[in-house]
């Protein structure tokens, strides 16, 4: 089976810090993979590659979404995002003026036609469209747990909530590969277990997922797969326990965490 | 906590048909006179414009200090139009929102790639730009000297078989500008709950979240300014066949300036504040007036007392009067809890 996402020797620079050196790897049709690696490695950077916010500077990203193949290294965010990817982010960013429900509607953005004349005149097309966008808006809310609480403040909510109506926004999205920059930083154990059933619901549904994160619980708990990366360099990648146990990830990233999380 | 519910609506129904009944009686009480008509068509006329500027600073954060460069080209297309081949007015609107909007698109495409300050300089360089234009293109637009005599608005009924009827006096005046104030409110209320407004929202709040929702920033952008351009362009266009004079001048840098004034008084991005704030400074414009000469005072005094209502508002209450309701939730929630955290605070020194 073709991998969902593969890539080829990606190379990213910043002028002469080279930030992503000769990265290779592949994710498989809906795994939970998962991107570790200590501070600075490149991770992040690596997510904004995919999703089209840095241009590599070398190399190919290659997307297959149903029996298409796509090269989206370079490509635009909202292209990319058309493509079906969506991400969350380390610093949550929601738009925190806005409610709840007009946060993940705003996710249905790239799958929804209507502008100026449909908003203005309100014909059959746009009403219907607007129908079915607060219908599967809801559906995601719901989906995350956040059902009900569709007229709150995005930035007033608590913490762990706003983690998951980011995941509700990408979901709105209707990616195929999702990742999750981070998504357990900042909660507390019974939130990130939460989260975790949560991981695993969203794959169930036949989403990809990617996710970065430091809380090894959470990586040992649910990514089925792990892909190390050090100083912008393709490190380890195997099952979560391989890895841990892999004499170059203790020495480079994991070290006392490993016992800790064992 | 901060949960935003949405005002009782019967109640602020009865409040906007209140309003609306008081606006169409308001010519008929005894004490209006025709100058105090033409102050009420100067405050229809800038909710016109500030509405149709608050969709740059107020739904997508960009700051445009160039607005005055659109109202002025609606101005001088709707001039120019009557005073070299006669056209209705009926026809100018549609004419004046695109070319409007033509221009919004021209200027907007290439330069809404520019962050926040430097974007703002470019607009005020247009908005110089277009004034520029008007004083030196004598040919078209007779420059300094400017544009008399320009038709009054008419309803034309002939073609049909019925009367001319034209537009003497304020009154007419008064109730068209009414049923543009009513159909811009409209459309701006329709944008704000719609896919659209929604996807500018996004990119006030958050543009690189925005993007990953896959709305394309710079085409959203480029329809918001021209569609605000063409807004200003139907103001100016109502301008030039009501005042039925234009001169260069009318369009300078401070017009830009008070409309953005009305926009912050307001409350940056709320169609009931951006409304209030036009009311607000186009009647203490006038106050002003014919105060100040009294005090011995030239009338350009009036802009101190602008540029010294925008520091106070900058630092007592920088949302506005009537702030977005996430903004006024936030603001509710930040007294109730600096309240309750005041004397425990107190307790623990």
């Amino acid at each position: 089976m073709i991998p969902i996402l593969e890539i080829k020797k990606l190379y990213k620079s910043f002028g002469g810090l080279e930030a992503l050196k000769n990265i290779t790897f592949n994710i498989e049709r809906e795994e939970i993979i998962g991107l570790i690696g200590p501070n600075g490695a490149g991770k992040t950077t690596l997510f904004n590659c995919v999703a089209g916010i840095e241009k590599p500077t070398g190399g190919q990203i290659l997307l297959t979404a149903g029996e298409r193949t796509t090269s989206i290294g370079g490509k635009k965010p909202e292209a990319v995002t058309a493509l079906g990817i969506a991400r969350t982010f380390q610093n949550i960013r929601l738009f925190d003026n806005l409610t709840v429900i007009d946060n993940v509607k705003i996710g249905r953005h790239c799958r929804t036609k209507s502008t100026f004349f449909g908003a203005v005149v309100r014909n059959k097309f746009q009403q219907e469209e607007e129908k079915m966008i607060t219908e599967s808006a809801n559906r995601y809310l719901e989906f995350v747990g956040l059902k009900g609480r569709g007229q709150e403040i995005a930035s007033s909510m608590p913490y762990g909530d706003q983690r998951r109506l980011e995941i509700a926004r990408a979901l709105a999205t209707e990616p195929c590969l999702l990742m999750l920059d981070e998504p357990a930083a900042g909660m507390n154990p019974q939130e990130s277990r939460n989260l975790m059933a949560l991981i695993h619901r969203i794959r169930d549904q036949g989403i990809t997922i990617l996710l970065i994160e430091h809380d090894m619980k959470v990586v040992m708990g649910v990514c089925e797969r792990v892909v190390v990366i050090n100083h912008g360099e393709w490190l380890a990648e195997g099952k979560p326990a391989d890895v841990r146990n892999n004499p170059k990830v203790i020495e480079a990233y994991l070290g006392t965490g490993a016992a800790n999380a064992a | 906590m901060g949960k935003y519910e949405p005002q009782n609506l019967t109640r602020g129904a009865m409040i906007r048909i209140g309003l609306l009944i008081l606006a169409l009686i308001f010519p008929f009480f005894p004490f209006v006179s025709d100058y105090l008509l033409h102050i009420c068509i100067l405050i229809f006329l800038y909710m016109i414009l500030a509405l149709g500027l608050n969709i740059v600073p107020g739904f997508n954060g960009l700051l445009d200090l160039g607005y005055v460069g659109f109202y002025g080209i609606g101005a001088y297309t709707s001039g120019l139009l009557t005073y070299h081949f006669g056209l209705s007015y009926w026809l100018i609107i549609p004419l004046a929102f695109i070319n409007g909007a033509i221009w919004g698109i021209l200027l907007g495409a290439p330069t809404l790639r520019l962050t926040g300050d430097y974007f703002a300089i470019v607009t005020f360089g247009f908005s110089e730009l277009v004034v520029l234009f008007l004083t030196n293109e004598i040919w078209l637009t007779r420059g300094p000297l400017g544009l008399p005599g320009i038709d009054v608005v008419s309803v034309d009924l002939t073609l049909f078989g019925g009367p001319k009827w034209e537009f003497v006096g304020e009154l007419p005046y008064y109730y068209l500008a009414i049923v543009m104030v009513l159909a811009t409110v409209f459309v701006m209320y329709r944008i704000q709950d719609s896919r659209l407004g929604r996807a500018w929202f996004a990119i006030r709040d958050d543009e690189v979240a925005a993007v990953s929702c896959g709305i394309n920033l710079l085409a959203y952008k480029v329809i918001a300014f021209a569609i605000s351009a063409a807004f200003g362009a139907v103001g100016g266009s109502f301008f030039a066949r009501w005042v039925t004079f234009l001169s260069p001048d009318m369009f300078k840098f401070w017009e830009s300036f008070l409309i953005l004034c009305m926009i912050v008084l307001g409350g940056m991005g709320n169609i009931w504040g951006v409304m209030i704030g036009a009311v607000i400074l186009v009647s203490l414009s006038e106050v002003l007036r014919e105060l100040l000469p009294l005090l011995g005072l030239p009338v350009e005094v009036r802009f101190l007392a602008f540029g010294l209502i925008m520091v106070l508002m900058m630092r007592y209450r920088p949302a506005g009067m009537m702030p977005i309701p996430a903004v006024a939730a936030q603001m509710r929630a930040g007294r109730k809890k600096r309240k309750k955290i005041k004397p425990t605070v107190g307790i623990k020194k």
